[in-house]
């Protein structure tokens, strides 16, 4: 039988707080971290159609992990120490009481270290002096630096894997974590998300796309409006979110504090199109009916929802009409909200963050509001999205994520019985 | 540029990598063996020396830097318009050395 997945601590850094506790009082008070973005320096925003950002403005990496470790990678993985480091903490893991070859390290990263790889690229185009390129632009901009540089800082000599499938990374870094501890191929999984290309070219391109929110550039706590009628494209975010994933009998023989049990994963390709999800939100209901057969969980058993809803227009829709399939007349009955509302698209680490508020929801039985949800949009609307805190005991969870590239994650979480 | 301004900029540079007190480096300080710096962590030291000083250091000129007075003594021998074999040294043909 393979064996059970619980996690025994959580990290996170994101715009409303650097920390789970802060972080959480921030999500249940509903509060936005969505803020005017005030430079990208030398360009103006005007050039911009979208101004708005759910950026951390007060991390100080030197002030949270090893300054000399921090100095050599990119933003995203800072972030990536940064969060580890308190998941770790929180888990009580003694790294030096474990065989260092049993403790894996996956991250979720979407687009890795472009501060780096903007500034490189920039100059060398600018300046023309090919020897000029920092030495250490490569292994930075390498996908794998936050991955590497987390089990240097943690001594974890496990499988060292990076998932990279855009927004949906860091949940299926969740379920390859899951399979990787059930094969037995590690007793613990410092499982990550990350990822902080808040940068001239990446927000640029996604400007391009029109992926984002244009509307609310004088109101950014407003801009990002998942399921809601005025909602008119994502915020972009950045952030990293760590959880502490381990076998059950591993943690139940060092004593471990318990938040909740991985209990299955669906990985799946729409094979459709490079940024559209299909409109019948059939791949996006198939993806979820697999992660619930794999955790042995009806439908009829899920309490809440923390869906991917990143607020355009046709992706918040399209996961209500998956919702509405798969759970029928239960759809009435869960508790559905989206992380994003607060916090903007982090991208790779949206997935980690959404677990980490999926696994509070069931460790205090809060479910955070949908910030800005003020006008129910009638293809979203469903009596368990809320502006408001609900409280619940909440057994079952289910964290969707889709990313670009046409592939769909679903990660089943669970109250953990002892 | 004075010699002894080299010497301190090269200390400061390494004071400020290795994050020590810049009196606490002398120049028979071995890079690898005193002062711990890695292979990777001499060519990042090295890539700063040369944005200091503008010049630049060809590979084959690399193994001679072991420790900190080799590195000042290079730097000044070099300033100092004394050809290193086979290296030129004009100064580079960008119009900017300024770090952003």
């Amino acid at each position: 039988m393979p064996a059970r997945v619980v996690v025994t601590g959580l990290g996170v850094v994101s715009p409303i707080g650097i920390g789970v506790s802060e972080f959480w009082k921030a999500a249940l008070a509903g509060r936005s971290g969505i803020t005017a973005i005030r430079s990208f320096e030398p360009f103006p925003m005007d050039g911009y159609r979208s101004r708005v950002a759910g950026q951390i403005h007060d991390f100080v990496p030197g002030q949270i992990v090893d300054g000399v470790l921090a100095e050599r990678v990119d933003r995203y993985a800072q972030f990536a120490l940064a969060a580890v480091k308190e998941a770790l903490g929180d888990s009580h893991l003694q790294m030096g009481r474990e065989n260092p070859h049993r403790v894996g390290v996956l991250v979720g990263a979407g687009m890795g270290g472009m501060v780096m790889g903007e500034r490189e690229i920039t100059r060398l185009y600018q300046h023309q002096r090919p020897h000029r390129v920092h030495p250490n632009f490569i292994p930075v901009i390498t996908l794998n630096s936050a991955s590497g540089i987390v089990a240097m800082a943690c001594g974890a000599k496990g499988p060292n894997l990076t998932i990279s499938t855009a927004c949906s990374s860091s949940a299926h870094a969740l379920g390859q974590a899951l399979q990787c501890i059930r094969e037995g191929r590690a007793d613990v999984v410092i499982t990550v998300g990350a990822d902080a290309s808040i940068t001239p070219l990446v927000f640029a391109g996604f400007c391009s796309l029109r992926a984002l929110s244009t509307k609310y550039n004088d109101h950014p706590g407003k801009a990002s409006r998942p399921f809601d009628r005025g909602r008119d494209g994502f915020v972009m975010g950045e952030g990293a979110g760590a959880l502490i994933l381990e076998s059950a009998a591993h943690a139940k023989k060092r004593k471990a504090h318990i938040y909740a049990e991985v209990a299955g994963y669906a990985a799946t390709s729409e094979a459709y199109h490079m940024v559209i999800p299909r409109e019948d939100g059939e791949e996006v209901a198939t993806t979820m009916r697999l992660a619930l057969a794999d955790a042995g969980i009806t439908p009829a058993q899920v309490d809440y929802i923390n869906a991917h809803a990143t607020s355009t227009p046709i992706g918040d829709a399209v996961e209500v009409k998956a919702l509405r399939n798969v759970f029928k007349a239960r759809a009435q009955k869960l508790a559905i909200n989206a992380t994003k509302s607060l916090i903007g698209h982090s991208l790779g680490a949206a997935g980690a963050i959404g677990a980490i508020a999926s696994i509070l929801a069931i460790h205090t039985g809060r479910i955070h509001p949908t910030a800005n949800y003020d006008d129910p949009d009638p293809a979203c609307a469903l009596p368990g999205i809320s502006r408001s805190v609900q409280e619940r005991r909440v057994n079952v969870a289910l964290l969707n994520a889709f990313g670009f590239g046409s592939n769909n994650a679903a990660v089943v979480l669970k109250r953990a019985v002892a | 540029m004075a010699a002894a301004t080299t010497a301190l900029k090269i200390r400061t540079a390494l004071a400020e990598y290795l994050k020590r007190d810049v009196a606490s480096i002398t120049d028979a300080h071995h890079l690898r063996d005193d002062l711990g710096l890695d292979s990777m962590a001499v060519i990042e030291l090295l890539y700063r020396i040369e944005d200091t000083f503008d010049i630049q250091i060809p590979d084959q000129d690399l193994a001679g830097l072991t420790t900190v007075g080799h590195v000042i003594t290079y730097v000044n021998k070099r300033l100092g318009r004394t050809p290193t074999a086979g290296v030129s040294n004009k100064p580079s043909k960008s119009t900017s050395k300024k770090r952003s």
